[in-house]
């Protein structure tokens, strides 16, 4: 399996990982509701895991990997805020549509 | 052994601690804090005693003690901007002066302030403290930006202590105009103190690195557009003259001193014997090395001297009220001062300087002694017959009166004669110079005559008015003063009595020659005999040699002198005198009104107000047109910038992104990734 992953030139992988950052961007910039801003975000960060786990076996270097476990650690913090976040959303406004709360400006 | 010059700052801090005290504590006093402004003048006094014992012991001191700050200057030399203090038989003397003065003018004050239950005493106290503390801090100053410093606050609380009556009319508009008027001198000061700063790198008074030193040396790091050297010095010397004419009240910046006597009768003493009017021929002293190299300077600074002695002294003769008088004959004892100074007599000028601080301080305490008994009336025709209900005040007023006008053996005698004789020997050849000595001997029988007319219609005749029928008796504190003055009026004269030795030959009793010459220590540079060197007159004498000359101008000046007197005598020394004002004609309203000086520079005022009407543009529109607009471009930015903030979270986002891609295309293109 090392060896299979290994022959694949790296920069398949980055493209991979690009990819995935866009459409987790786009996702971001396009949608409304708060869940898919979630999902979109999580989209990124594994995104950023590809690139770094793919790094880490260029490099035969263990580094990465810890990174990648530490995103995924995060990631799952951020999603248990973010819920709670939500969750007040739709509590104070009765939807979980982004741009109806705009209280926090000039 | 004691270093007493480590505690020459202290005499200065003394008084500025009375000014601290009297201003926080004043209200809890007794007194309203005169006590501690007359312990610490007290101390100062005797800490000067102290360092004039140490300088006549031949030591001196010239040194730098705090830094503030340091530049790289216009020339190869570095700027250092400093506070230090300069001790040497000068400076000695005139801290002796200043603080004597000082504390004589405090225990009067008791009288004249406490016991006619003034309010507002600690303000008072205050401003006496800190008038003295400026003044000795401008007297011990040993470079020029310093001096100017002092020179400023003795200025401020001139303005504080004139305006002391601040619910009158007449005293803050009187503050105001002498705050204005020597502000318009100082100026020019001001420039000069840049010119000199600029030219020599240095401001410093004495030493080997002094200015006066350097332009002695003719080694200057930069002038103006290739300029000669005597020319700029000229130029320098008349910008710091300007200063020295605002504050000694030379003709024309001398119309605030007479308006000042609204000020308390004190604050007058001080002001005119020892500080701020002082302050301006001790400038001129202080530099005067600086001085002696340009004889263009030296002819304006003589001519202006005799003129204004002369001009004040006819204003003096019509006057009513008393303290009226006492400034204009201020005005004319300073141009003589400065006579002096300009015909290359600095010992005399000096001499003058030290007689007239007593017998003028005399003088006006004496008149608050008359004022305090003829309840605050100062009109001279309400007065008369005060001689035998005020005899400690008559005596010691009429020795100051006749140290004023200049009678024979009165110190004022010694001072003013010196001064006609060093002119008179140096005019020759010198028109200006020949000019100022006529107008100086002109005034003499003038100044007789009005002091006397003074002397006999306050204190002669028949009393004139109800008030000087009963008038109310002075205390111990306005005599004590009074009569420690008046012997010093009286002995003052003698610590130099030139005539006498060239006459009859006795070596050494022209001690402040000897004193100012060095001959008991001083600094390299700064001796009066230095200065003779680098002047740019040689003496010629008249009939008889020296001593003829001598014998000459001293009759000459003390039979003119008699002569007003006897004027005055004739007119006025009468049981009931009438005014003689009249048989002037049109002359007496010209010098009543002070020849309409103050009209004209009103209307100067008014003809310069499209000058004014510039400057107020260019202050308003440029300089806070640009600080006005600073602060309007970053509001109006602001105003506009912050509507971006719409509080859309996907809008953010968008703008997170655009400003990632555009960041990432910046550093793609100047990092060559797209070549």
């Amino acid at each position: 399996m090392t060896a299979v992953a290994a022959s694949i030139p790296p920069s398949w992988y980055l493209l991979l990982a690009a990819t995935m950052f866009c459409v987790g961007l786009l996702g971001v910039l396009t949608r409304r509701s708060a869940l898919y801003f979630l999902m979109s975000v999580e989209l990124m960060m594994n995104a950023a895991n590809i690139n770094f786990v793919a790094f880490a076996l260029y490099y035969g270097d263990l580094t990465g990997q810890v990174f990648a476990l530490f995103v995924i650690a995060l990631a799952a913090a951020e999603v248990a805020i973010g819920i709670g976040i939500i969750l007040v959303l739709y509590r104070n406004f009765g939807v979980t549509d982004v741009t109806v709360p705009t209280e926090m400006r000039w | 052994m004691i270093d007493v010059f480590s505690y020459v700052p202290a005499i200065v801090l003394l008084p500025f601690f009375s000014f601290l005290v009297a201003l926080g504590g004043g209200k809890y006093l007794p007194k309203g804090g005169a006590f501690g402004g007359i312990a610490a003048t007290a101390g100062s006094f005797l800490l000067s005693l102290w360092v004039l014992a140490t300088v006549a012991g031949g030591q001196v001191a010239n040194r730098t003690i705090y830094t503030w700050a340091s530049a790289g200057g216009i020339g190869p030399t570095d700027v250092e901007l400093s506070f230090g203090i300069l001790v040497d038989p000068l400076s000695a003397l005139m801290l002796v002066i200043v603080t004597l003065v000082a504390l004589l003018v405090h225990v009067f004050s008791l009288g004249y302030m406490n016991d006619e239950g003034e309010t507002g005493l600690p303000r008072y106290y205050a401003g006496l403290g800190l008038f003295t503390a400026s003044m000795l801090g401008f007297v011990v100053a040993d470079n020029l930006l310093m001096a100017f410093m002092f020179f400023e606050l003795v200025g401020l609380c001139s303005y504080l202590l004139i305006g002391f009556h601040f619910r009158e009319p007449g005293p803050p508009s009187a503050a105001k105009k002498a705050f204005l008027v020597t502000r318009f001198g100082d100026y020019f000061f001001l420039i000069g103190v840049v010119a000199v700063l600029a030219t020599f790198g240095t401001a410093q008074f004495a030493g080997p690195e002094s200015f006066p030193a350097l332009a002695e040396a003719g080694e200057v790091a930069w002038t103006p557009g290739g300029l000669a050297l005597d020319t700029w010095f000229t130029i320098v010397g008349l910008l710091v003259l300007g200063g020295v004419v605002g504050k000694s009240a030379q003709f024309p910046l001398h119309t605030w001193l007479p308006d000042a006597m609204e000020g308390p009768t004190p604050v007058s003493a001080l002001i005119h014997a020892a500080t701020m009017v002082a302050a301006g021929v001790y400038l001129v002293a202080r530099m005067y090395g600086f001085y002696a190299l340009s004889p263009t300077a030296l002819a304006v600074i003589a001519f202006i001297g005799g003129f204004t002695a002369l001009f004040a002294a006819t204003m003096g003769v019509v006057k009513d009220e008393l303290k009226q008088v006492l400034a204009y004959s201020t005005i004319s004892q300073y141009g003589y001062m400065m006579l002096a100074l300009g015909a290359g007599g600095y010992v005399a000028a000096v001499f003058h300087l030290t007689t007239h601080a007593f017998f003028k301080a005399l003088l006006f305490l004496g008149a608050g002694s008359v004022i305090i008994a003829m309840h605050h009336n100062e009109d001279m025709w309400d007065m008369g017959g005060l001689k035998s209900k005020l005899p400690v005040t008559y005596y010691t007023f009429l020795a100051g009166s006749l140290a004023l006008a200049g009678i024979f053996p009165f110190a004022g005698f010694w001072s003013k004669d010196e001064i006609l004789y060093e002119a008179l020997v140096h005019a020759p050849g010198e028109p200006l110079l020949f000019g100022g000595y006529l107008m100086g001997l002109l005034a003499v029988p003038v100044t007789a005559f009005y002091t006397f007319r003074m002397v006999f219609l306050t204190f002669h005749g028949e009393p004139r008015s109800a008030t000087a029928r009963d008038p109310e008796p002075v205390r111990w504190n306005v005599k004590g003063p009074l009569t420690v003055l008046g012997s010093l009026a009286v002995v003052t004269g003698f610590i130099n009595m030139v005539p006498v030795q060239k006459v009859l030959g006795i070596e050494g009793i022209d001690l402040l020659h000897l004193w100012l010459d060095n001959h008991w220590g001083g600094i390299e540079g700064l001796s009066s005999h230095h200065y003779a060197d680098l002047g740019p007159y040689s003496s010629e004498y008249l009939v008889g040699g020296e001593v003829g000359t001598v014998l000459v101008g001293a009759a000459v000046s003390l039979g003119l002198a008699l002569a007003g007197l006897g004027l005055a005598w004739r007119l006025y020394g009468v049981p009931s005198p009438t005014e003689h004002t009249a048989k002037l004609g049109g002359i007496k309203d010209v010098l009543y009104n002070n020849y309409y000086l103050d009209e004209l520079q009103v209307w100067l005022a008014y003809r310069t107000e499209d000058v004014a009407g510039v400057a107020n543009v260019f202050d308003q529109g440029i300089i806070d047109g640009v600080v006005n607009g600073v602060s309007s471009v970053s509001l109006f930015g602001g105003n506009r910038i912050r509507r971006i903030q719409s509080g859309v979270v996907s809008q953010y986002t968008a703008l997170l992104t655009l400003g990632l891609v555009a960041l990432v295309l910046v550093l793609g293109v100047t990092g060559g990734w797209f070549l």
